[in-house]
């Protein structure tokens, strides 16, 4: 029998791969399609809003990676225990997002210059801003990111943090021990470990 | 006895009106504090991550605005009935932020050379992609945007909605019928109304 999820994307972690470690995390089967760039013009118009990744499931397409994954965290729960506590994993989860939009400024400057400027400021005023902020929340919750447990926040930093180096020509996280942790646990997680083992190679 | 909320926002409706209708609406009383731009740099020290708007309730303060939208809807009971139908939603408040965030970038550009064909990308492609698509699922949708009821996506969508008028233009809708009736319908809502009508007049 299929699979009863059909998540799509680009042959690459982004902003898929939180939702492939929540499918793996709860032993969820899921079917990975990875479309390849020159086939990407044909299945952007069959996307409900040209984006990717999608989710399938009963017949149904959404979009929005953070939306999915926040779902798949629900089934797998890592999630809260009442509204308050979710709104402290979504409010984390959203300035993650905040660091990753302005790391993909980076990737979108071609002239290397400004992407070299950019680069600099990438280091100074979102890792050098946001990392400390973060270091501090994970030092009040015992080793995570929010409620002193893992959540699917610290899945969504884990994946994310796997372009800093790649932006930045720097192991960034070597100066944040506490995120460095949240990390090396995530990934040592049984299903994790065996999904990174599994997955196809991707350059990041 | 002092509101068992507090939201503060700078003087205007920006990203803050959406939890703004969403307390009329529910009849939940908030304190909303609007701070002024010389009171802002001592102030951002103060906030998790130098940001606004920041929700306040038992001692704990939370940023992130469409994350707290989402907690209040769960307390007005604008939601779904479960975890799919809280995905529709969610992935529908992502989308319009999408839309959201693009206006503002061609709203916010300083180069006017830069902005000028900004905003043409914008009125004439970004604008008609997104609202011709959410104008289809409204259609599906009995006139609101998602599930065949009234949600938070309406609520997040409407409260944008003076904006929208003010940077790219009040005639756009007159294209989407459906939209302007549900901008309509949600403004109706006597809550609403008398929010619309008793709110600051502000710049933005």
């Amino acid at each position: 029998m299929a699979p009863q999820y059909k998540l799509t994307y680009f042959d690459v972690p982004g902003m898929a791969e939180t939702c492939r470690y929540l499918f793996s995390y709860g032993g969820i089967e899921f079917e990975d399609v990875r479309i390849k760039q020159e086939n990407w013009p044909q299945v952007k118009d069959k996307m409900p809003f040209g984006t990717v990744p999608t989710l399938e499931h009963n017949g149904k397409v959404v979009d929005q990676s953070l939306a999915i994954a926040r779902y798949l965290a629900k089934k797998v729960k890592l999630v809260g225990d009442n509204e308050w506590e979710n709104l402290e994993i979504d409010a984390t989860v959203d300035t993650i997002n905040d660091i990753r939009q302005k790391i993909i400024a980076v990737f979108l400057e071609k002239d290397d210059a400004k992407k070299k400027a950019l680069i600099e400021a990438v280091k100074k005023d979102t890792f050098g801003f946001y990392l400390p902020r973060l270091e501090a929340e994970v030092q009040k919750n015992k080793g995570y990111l929010v409620l002193g447990r893992l959540t699917w926040a610290d899945f969504y930093f884990t994946t994310l943090s796997r372009v800093f180096d790649v932006v930045s020509g720097e192991d960034v996280l070597a100066s944040y021990p506490n995120l460095k942790g949240v990390r090396e646990k995530v990934n040592a997680l049984p299903s994790i470990k065996k999904w990174n083992e599994i997955r196809p190679k991707t350059s990041h | 006895m002092a509101p068992a909320y507090k939201l503060t926002y700078f003087d205007g409706r920006g990203v803050a009106e959406a939890a703004r209708f969403l307390f009329k609406y529910g009849e939940v009383e908030f304190e909303d504090v609007r701070v002024k731009r010389d009171d802002w740099p001592q102030l951002k020290e103060k906030t998790p991550f130098g940001q606004l708007p920041v929700l306040e309730h038992n001692g704990k303060q939370i940023g992130q605005s469409i994350s707290i939208c989402r907690y209040l809807a769960k307390v007005v009971k604008l939601t779904g009935n479960d975890d799919w139908e809280n995905l529709e939603i969610d992935a529908t408040v992502d989308t319009i932020n999408d839309l959201r965030q693009k206006i503002s970038a061609a709203h916010w550009e300083q180069d006017a050379e830069k902005k000028k064909k900004l905003r043409e990308t914008l009125l004439n492609e970004t604008i008609p992609y997104y609202l011709q698509r959410l104008e289809a699922q409204a259609q599906k949708n009995k006139g609101y945007l998602v599930l065949g009821h009234l949600t938070w996506a309406d609520m997040y969508f409407t409260s944008g909605g003076t904006g929208f008028d003010q940077f790219v233009g009040s005639n756009t809708f007159d294209k989407y019928p459906t939209l302007k009736a549900l901008r309509e319908k949600v403004e109706a809502l006597p809550a609403i109304k008398k929010w619309m009508e008793a709110r600051p007049k502000t710049e933005f």
